[in-house]
C-alpha cells in the first residue's frame, strides 16, 4: 500500500517529519519499506523571475533571458516564446539533473552564455505535455525550490501490509493508525452532495439473487457528465502512489477507493440492457470478457455483476469491456457493493487476475463505508465531469452484518503481555483506533464494539494484540520464563547424527547440501532401473521445472552432478559428503518414507597439494578405510563387504555392499565409467551411500574397554603364498576364529604378485602379533602358536609359505 | 721432584688446550695419564723420595690428577658442544615453505549456524525435533490455523504432492507434532528444510529454518523478548540492539517480527539493511489459542510462545556471504571456507 505524506495529512493533522513518521509507522506494525522524496530530486529547479527578454543576436527562434534568483542574475538562453519580462519562471540551475536522467550544465549557444535552463511542466514530469515554458504564479518567493513553492513536495510512503490488516489498504485507515500515534482526531472528507430531482429508482433496480456472495450492494447515477482528462491534482496524486490517471471518472472511482479503501465501479449506464443490475452466480462455461480484453470461460461459482441479459462485470474483480466509461459516455451508474472474500479470492485466482479491487475484497471491505465511499465519489464525479447527480441511492442490503461485540479483561492482558495496565489504559488505547468501548460485566472487564473496518478483530486475544501494538512492544519488560526443563540428552539418532557429520569432517570431507528435488530421469543416469524401488519417486504436481520435479531417492545422482560442477570449477581433488533424507516408497501403503541417508565421495589426489606430498591418486581402499572409521567411531562391528551384490552404477569388480549380518548397510565402490561419462566427470570417482536408519539400529552406544597387558609383545611375519582367488576375508577369518593362543592382533603388511610368484599366486604377507596380560611370552610359546595358525591357514587355504 | 709435577701440569694444561678436537682430546689424555704417559714417567722418580716427602709429593699428583680430569671434562664437553653446533648450523631448513598438509574436512556453513542455534536453546532446556519433509496439510496449515482460502496462504506459494500433502512451507508443523504427542511444558528447538515456490536472487525454493516454542502455564510475552534477546546476543555477540515490532502470522497473536541493529554497518545504514539501520531476523509471537484448540490443550491454563527464523539468511549474515545461491552450488572454494 502506498500513500503520500500530504495525503495523510489531509485526513490527520500531525507534526512528525517524514523519516520520523514512518518509524513510528513500522513500530506499530505498518512496516514502511521506502520512503520517496517526491520532486527530491529536484532542489535546484528554483523560482526565479524575468528580468528582460530579448531576442538572440544570431538566433531567430532563441531569447536571451536576464534571470533572477533573489540572489545573483544569470543569463539563460531560451527557445520557447510563451514568456516575458517579468513572469516567474522554474529555473534549473547547471548541476540539476531533471526527469528522464536529463543533465543540466552550464554551456554556450550560438555563441551566448546559457546558466541554466527554463522548465516547461513535461520537462519536470508535472505534465504529459506542455506547450512552452513554466509561468508560475505571482508572489512566489525567489530562489525557493519550485516543488516547495507550489506546495507539490511529497513523499511517497510504501507500506508493507501483512494481511490481516484490510483497514490499512487506504489513506484514512493507515490516518487512523497515525491519529493513534499523535493523539489527534481523524478528519473524514466533507462530503457535499447536491442531487438533481430526477430520482435514480425511477431509471434502475438492484437485484440480487445471490446475498450471501453479495450481502450489500448500492448504486447511485450521474447523469451528463462528460468525459475527459483528470485535473492536475488527481493526476498527481494518482500518479505519486503509482497509478496512471484514465478520464475523469474511472480516476475518481480509483481516488476514493485509495482514499477510503472501498473499491468501486463506474458502468456506462447506455450499454446495460433493460437499465438494470443483478448479482448472480455466472452459468457454467458463460463467456465473459474482462475491460483488459481479456476473455473468459467463468465458472458457476463466479459471481457477476450482471445487466437485465448478461454479465457486465465479474464482482469485486474486474468490470466488463462492453460497459466500461468511454469517451462518450454520457450517464454513469456507480456501484459501491460488499462480496464475500472467499468467493472473490477463488474468482482471482481461478481467472488469474489480481487487481487493487479483488486484493481489498478478499481480505475484507468495510461494509459500513459503501454509502460514505458511494456518495465521495459522485460528488467527485459531478464536480470533475460536469455532471448531476441523480436524487437518492440505490442501498440493497439483504444480509445486515451484525456487529460483533467481546469482552477484554484487563487480568487477562497483563497476564500475557506481562504489563500493568487498568481498564483506563485499555480503553484510551483501544478508543484511539476508532473502537467503541463501555465498562464490562465486572470492573476487570470492558465491553469492545469491533467496527466494520477491523474484520481481523476476533477475540478477546486479538484485543490484547491491539493494546499491546498501541503500548508499545518496545516498553514491555523483558524477563525469562521460569518453570520445570527437560533436561535429557538429545536421544540417539541426534547423537548419531552428530557423530557421523564430525567423522566425515575429521576425515576430511565437505559437507554439501543439494536440493531435495530432482529431474525425474536423474535416477536412470545412474542406471537404477523400473523394478528398482528408488525408480518410484514421490511426484511434485507443480515443480518449477522439469530439473526440480521429483524427490530424490538417492543422495548419488546429485553428487555426481557435484562433482561434474566442481571439475568446471577446477577443483579437481575432491571429498564431498552430503547427510540427507531421501524419500523412498513405503513398503506398507502408498505413502512414501524419509529415510536419512550418508553418501561421500573421494576423486583426485590421495593428499592435498604440495611442494612434498605424494601424486598418488585415491583408490577403493581410501574410501573404504573411511567406511571403517566410520563404523568404529559408532562401535558398529561385524559388519562383511560383501562382493556379491553391488549398484548399477558401481564397477562391478571394485564395489561392494556393507552387510551387518542380514541387514545391508548401504554400498560403496569405484563409479562405473559410463555413469560417469553421462555426468562429463573424466576422472575415478569412488562412493558410499549409506542407509542411516539401519546404522542407527546396530549402532552401539559406547566403547567396550579392554584390559591393557604390561608384558611385552612378540611379532610373527609370514608371506603366504594363495591361490589368487583366496580372498583376504579368508585368511582373516581363519586367523581370527583359530582360537590361537596368545593372540593377540594380526594385519597384512604386504601383498606381491610377479616375479617369483607362480602364475595364479599371490603372495600376502600377514603380521601377527602374541601377547599375554599375565607374562613375558617365550620363543619356544609363540613359535608353537604360530606354527599352528600358519599350518591351520597352509591346510584350508592350500597356502604355502614363501 | 715437586718441579717436575709443576712442569707436568704446565704440559696438561698446554696439551688440552691444544687438542682441537674429541680425538686429539682423547690423544691428550692418553699422553698425560696413560699406561706410557708422561704421569707414569714422572710417578717414577717417587721411589727416589723420602718417607717425609712423598706424602707431600703424593698430595700434589693428587691435586694434579683431579684437576687434569675437571679440565678434561670441560674441555670435552665445550668441543661436544661445538660439534652439536656446527652440526646444526649445517642442518638449516626453508621455514617459509609451506607445511605439510592433511585434507580437512568442513561442514556446510547451515549445518554449522543450525549447530549454533541448536547450541544455545540446548542450554536454555530446548530439546531438539524434527518432522517429515513431506507434510500432511493439517499440520502444515489447518492446525496453524491456515485454513484453506486464507489470505495467509499468500504468503506460501506451496509445493503439492497431492491435494492433501505438501512439502512443508516451515518447520511450524513440528510444533503440532510436538503438542500432539507431549503435555506442557515443553521446550522445542527445531531446525528444518522447508521448500517454497519461489527462486531468484534472494529466493531458493528449498532452504532451511529453525522453530522453537515453548509452552507452559504463565508464559509471557516478556518471556518470548527474554528469550529471543539473549538468543541474539549469543548469535550476533552482544552491543546490537534489538528490537520488536508488531506483524502478523495466523498462529500466533500478539505477533511480531525482531530486527537486530544492522550487524554490518552497526545501524547507520547501509546496502545490506536497506539502509534502515535494521536487520529482519526473525518471526515470533504468543501462540494463537486457535492452535492450542487444535491440539486441545487448555486454552485458559496454557500459554506459550513461537518464533522462527530463516538458517541462511542468519548464516549471510554473520559470515558476510552476499549470495545465496552460493548455500547450493557447493563449490568447493566456497564450502571449504567454514
Amino acid at each position: 500500500m502506498i500513500v503520500t505524506y500530504n495525503w495523510l495529512k489531509e485526513f490527520v493533522d500531525f507534526q512528525y517529519p517524514a523519516q520520523d513518521l514512518c518509524d513510528r509507522l513500522t513500530m506499530i506494525g505498518l512496516e514502511v519499506d521506502a520512503l520517496v522524496n517526491i520532486g527530491g530530486d529536484l532542489d535546484s529547479v528554483i523560482v526565479a523571475h524575468l528580468d528582460s527578454v530579448e531576442p538572440h543576436p544570431d538566433a531567430d527562434r532563441l531569447t536571451v533571458c536576464q534571470v533572477n534568483t533573489g540572489t545573483e542574475v544569470v543569463q539563460v538562453v531560451c527557445g520557447a516564446t510563451n514568456h516575458k519580462t517579468g513572469d516567474l519562471i522554474a529555473l534549473a540551475q547547471p548541476g540539476s539533473v531533471l526527469p528522464g536522467d536529463f543533465k543540466i550544465k552550464k554551456s554556450k549557444i550560438r555563441g551566448q552564455v546559457s546558466q541554466g535552463m527554463l522548465c516547461s511542466e513535461k520537462e519536470l514530469a508535472l505534465a504529459e505535455d506542455s506547450p512552452g515554458i513554466m509561468i508560475l504564479p505571482e508572489k512566489l518567493p525567489l530562489g525557493q525550490p519550485v516543488f516547495d513553492a507550489l506546495g507539490l513536495k511529497d513523499y511517497q510512503i510504501e507500506i508493507g501490509l501483512t494481511p490481516n490488516r484490510p483497514d490499512c489498504l487506504s489513506v484514512v485507515g493507515v490516518a487512523r493508525e497515525v491519529a493513534a500515534l499523535c493523539g489527534e482526531k481523524l478528519k473524514f472528507p466533507d462530503i457535499q452532495i447536491s442531487e438533481a430531482e430526477a430520482a435514480i429508482d425511477e431509471l434502475t433496480s438492484v437485484t440480487i439473487e445471490n446475498p450471501e456472495g453479495c450481502p450489500r450492494y448500492a448504486a447511485r447515477m450521474i447523469k451528463g457528465v462528460k468525459i475527459g482528462p483528470s485535473p492536475d491534482w488527481m493526476v498527481r496524486r494518482l500518479e505519486a502512489v503509482g497509478m496512471r490517471s484514465i478520464n475523469n471518472v474511472v480516476d475518481v472511482t480509483n481516488y476514493v477507493m485509495l482514499e477510503l479503501g472501498h473499491p468501486l465501479h463506474a458502468f456506462d449506464f447506455k450499454h446495460l440492457r433493460d437499465g438494470k443490475i443483478v448479482v448472480k452466480s455466472a452459468q457454467q462455461g458463460e463467456k465473459f470478457t474482462t475491460l483488459d480484453d481479456q476473455a473468459h470461460s467463468l465458472n458457476a461459482e463466479d459471481l457477476m455483476i450482471c445487466d437485465g441479459q448478461q454479465p457486465v462485470a465479474m464482482a469485486g474483480v474486474m468490470g466488463g469491456l462492453d460497459s466500461e466509461v468511454k469517451d462518450d459516455t454520457e450517464t454513469i451508474l456507480l456501484e459501491a457493493a460488499y462480496f464475500k472474500p472467499t468467493m472473490i479470492r477463488r474468482t482471482s485466482k481461478r481467472h488469474g487476475l489480481h487487481t487493487e479491487s479483488s486484493h481489498r475484497f478478499e481480505r475484507g471491505a468495510d461494509i459500513d463505508m459503501i454509502p460514505v465511499a458511494l456518495d465521495r465519489a459522485a460528488s467527485l464525479i459531478a464536480e470533475l465531469s460536469g455532471g448531476h447527480v441523480l436524487s437518492g441511492m440505490i442501498d440493497n442490503y439483504p444480509r445486515q452484518l451484525t456487529s460483533l461485540d467481546l469482552e477484554i479483561s484487563a487480568t487477562r492482558t497483563e497476564k500475557l503481555l506481562d504489563i500493568d495496565v487498568d481498564c483506563n489504559t485499555i480503553q484510551s488505547l483501544l478508543e484511539s483506533i476508532g473502537l467503541q468501548v463501555t465498562s464490562g460485566s465486572h470492573s476487570d472487564c470492558l465491553n469492545v464494539r469491533v467496527p466494520s473496518f477491523r474484520p481481523d478483530i476476533e477475540r478477546e486475544v486479538d484485543l490484547i494484540e491491539e493494546v499491546a501494538r498501541l503500548y508499545g512492544y518496545d516498553q514491555i519488560p523483558v524477563s525469562m520464563p521460569v518453570g520445570t526443563v527437560d533436561a535429557k540428552l538429545p536421544p540417539l539418532r541426534q547423537l548419531i547424527q552428530k557423530t557421523l557429520q564430525q567423522s566425515m569432517v575429521t576425515a576430511g570431507f565437505s559437507e554439501t547440501i543439494n536440493y531435495s528435488f530432482v529431474a525425474s530421469d536423474s535416477v536412470q543416469k545412474v542406471g537404477i532401473t523400473a523394478d528398482d524401488k528408488r525408480s518410484e519417486q514421490v511426484k511434485i504436481l507443480n515443480p518449477l521445472s522439469e530439473d526440480q520435479s521429483v524427490m530424490r531417492t538417492s543422495l548419488v545422482p546429485s553428487l555426481l552432478e557435484t562433482v561434474s560442477r566442481n571439475l568446471n570449477y577446477r577443483s579437481s581433488d575432491l571429498r564431498l559428503f552430503e547427510l540427507r533424507p531421501v524419500f523412498l516408497p513405503h513398503e506398507t501403503d502408498d505413502q512414501h518414507k524419509e529415510q536419512l541417508s550418508l553418501a561421500a565421495l573421494i576423486s583426485g589426489q590421495r593428499e592435498p597439494e604440495g611442494w612434498s606430498q605424494s601424486a598418488a591418486a585415491v583408490d577403493f581402499y581410501d574410501l573404504k578405510g573411511v567406511v571403517e572409521e566410520i563404523l568404529a567411531n559408532l562401535n558398529i562391528y561385524n559388519v562383511s563387504f560383501d562382493s556379491s551384490a553391488t549398484q548399477p552404477y558401481l564397477h562391478p569388480g571394485k564395489s561392494c555392499q556393507l552387510m551387518s549380518g542380514q541387514l545391508l548397510l548401504g554400498f560403496l565402490g569405484e563409479v562405473h565409467p559410463e555413469v560417469l561419462a553421462e555426468f562429463g566427470i573424466d576422472q575415478s570417482v569412488y562412493l558410499f551411500e549409506l542407509d542411516v536408519e539401519n546404522i542407527i539400529e546396530v549402532a552401539g552406544e559406547h566403547a567396550q574397554f579392554k584390559a591393557l597387558s604390561r608384558f611385552p609383545d612378540m611379532i610373527r611375519d609370514t608371506a603366504l603364498l594363495l591361490d589368487e582367488t583366496i580372498i583376504a576375508d579368508q585368511v582373516m577369518d581363519i586367523v581370527n576364529r583359530g582360537k590361537i593362543r596368545f593372540f593377540e592382533s594380526a594385519t597384512f603388511f604386504d601383498l606381491y604378485t610377479g616375479k617369483g610368484v607362480p602364475a595364479g599366486k599371490k603372495s600376502l604377507a600377514v603380521r601377527v602379533r602374541y601377547r599375554d596380560l599375565e607374562k613375558t611370552l617365550t620363543e619356544a610359546e609363540v613359535n608353537k602358536s604360530h606354527d599352528k595358525l600358519i599350518r591351520s591357514l597352509c591346510h584350508q587355504l592350500d597356502a604355502e609359505i614363501r | 721432584m715437586e718441579e717436575r709435577v709443576k712442569q707436568l701440569q704446565q704440559e696438561a694444561t698446554s696439551a688440552l688446550h691444544q687438542a682441537d678436537d674429541l680425538i686429539a682430546l682423547q690423544d691428550a689424555r692418553v699422553k698425560i695419564l696413560g699406561k706410557k704417559g708422561l704421569l707414569t714417567e714422572v710417578m717414577k722418580g717417587m721411589r727416589d723420595l723420602s718417607a717425609e716427602e712423598r706424602p707431600v709429593i703424593g698430595a700434589l699428583v693428587n691435586t694434579f690428577k683431579s684437576q687434569f680430569e675437571s679440565s678434561f671434562i670441560t674441555r670435552q664437553l665445550e668441543l661436544q658442544k661445538r660439534d652439536i653446533a656446527a652440526k646444526l648450523a649445517n642442518e638449516k631448513i626453508d621455514v617459509t615453505l609451506p607445511g605439510r598438509k592433511t585434507t580437512s574436512g568442513s561442514l556446510h556453513p547451515v549445518t554449522l549456524v543450525t549447530n549454533e542455534v541448536v547450541e544455545i536453546f540446548s542450554r536454555l532446556g530446548f530439546a531438539v525435533a524434527e518432522g517429515p519433509e513431506i507434510e500432511q496439510d493439517f499440520y502444515n496449515f489447518e492446525a496453524l490455523n491456515i485454513p484453506k482460502d486464507h489470505p495467509a496462504r499468500d504468503m506460501q506459494d506451496t509445493f503439492y504432492i497431492s491435494d492433501d500433502r505438501v512439502l512443508r512451507t516451515h518447520t511450524s508443523p513440528v510444533q503440532i507434532r510436538t503438542m500432539v504427542k507431549h503435555k506442557p511444558p515443553i521446550r522445542i528447538i527445531a531446525p528444518g528444510t522447508v521448500y517454497r515456490r519461489d527462486s531468484d536472487l534472494t529466493h531458493s525454493p528449498m532452504f532451511h529454518q529453525v522453530e522453537g516454542f515453548l509452552v507452559d502455564e504463565r508464559v509471557t510475552f516478556g518471556d518470548l523478548k527474554g528469550i529471543l534477546t539473549h538468543f541474539l546476543n549469543e548469535f550476533f555477540g552482544k552491543g546490537h540492539s534489538v528490537r520488536f515490532r508488531p506483524s502478523f502470522f495466523p498462529f500466533t497473536e500478539p505477533s511480531a517480527e525482531v530486527d537486530i541493529e544492522c550487524v554490518i554497518c552497526g545501524g547507520k545504514g547501509c546496502r545490506v539493511c536497506g539502509r534502515t539501520g535494521w536487520l529482519e531476523i526473525l518471526g515470533c509471537g504468543m501462540i494463537d489459542p486457535e492452535v492450542f484448540k487444535s491440539v486441545d490443550y487448555d486454552v485458559d491454563t496454557y500459554s506459550g510462545f513461537a518464533f522462527g527464523m530463516g538458517l541462511e539468511r542468519i548464516a549471510m549474515l554473520k559470515y558476510g556471504v552476499n549470495d545465496l545461491r552460493l548455500f547450493f552450488d557447493n563449490d568447493l572454494r566456497f564450502l571449504k571456507q567454514f
